[in-house]
């Protein structure tokens, strides 16, 4: 069951969290949109040691606004980058 | 790289070398037969102490490497064995 749905805003979490990851270190922290629901799959953060990665874990394709992410950003207010996050990685976040 | 400055990027395209066409073979053997998966692989890659003295598929090959040893399916001892022996045959030829 997908905790969040497209349109909705989110956070990725803040914080390191011990052993391999597939969340980007810039996007830690940051407010964006979720735009797909990607669908469960087993978690990679379990995969990497030799497990089974089950209970899937849901992926999302999350909007964020290029401005938000580069201090030194230049280009169009609106443009975003898209990641693909996992769902343990997020949090609800404010409108941005 | 990894969020910090990495200098300007090399957009020169380049032939693979024969040892990196086989590293990626025997990387995708090894995905194939179920001993190690691309997370595995992964998480190898990124906990190499030298990682930014290693090329790509010097990355690939040393994590390879890595993890056959982990799980216990060669030791060092025969990896490096096998290495002097291919050496001395490559000097001999």
């Amino acid at each position: 069951m997908a905790r969040f749905a497209p349109g909705d805003p989110v956070r990725v979490r803040p914080g390191a969290k011990p052993g391999h990851v597939r969340t980007p270190d810039y996007l830690k922290g940051k407010p964006g949109r979720v735009e797909v629901v990607l669908g469960a799959y087993p978690n990679p953060e379990d995969l990497a040691y030799g497990l089974s990665g089950e209970p899937g874990r849901v992926l999302y394709k999350v909007g964020f606004r290029q401005d938000t992410l580069w201090p030194d950003y230049e280009g169009p207010s609106d443009e975003r980058l898209y990641a693909d996050v996992y769902e343990h990685w997020l949090e609800p976040g404010g409108e941005i | 790289m990894g969020g910090e400055p990495a200098g300007p990027i090399d957009k020169k395209g380049h032939e693979p070398e024969d040892w990196e066409r086989i590293a990626d073979a025997v990387n995708a053997a090894l995905g194939k037969r179920g001993f190690q998966t691309t997370d595995e692989h992964r998480r190898a890659i990124e906990s190499l102490p030298n990682y930014r003295d290693l090329s790509y598929y010097e990355r690939w090959a040393s994590a390879t490497e890595k993890l056959l040893v982990e799980k216990g399916i060669l030791t060092k001892v025969e990896i490096d064995g096998r290495a002097a022996e291919i050496q001395r045959r490559w000097e001999d030829a």
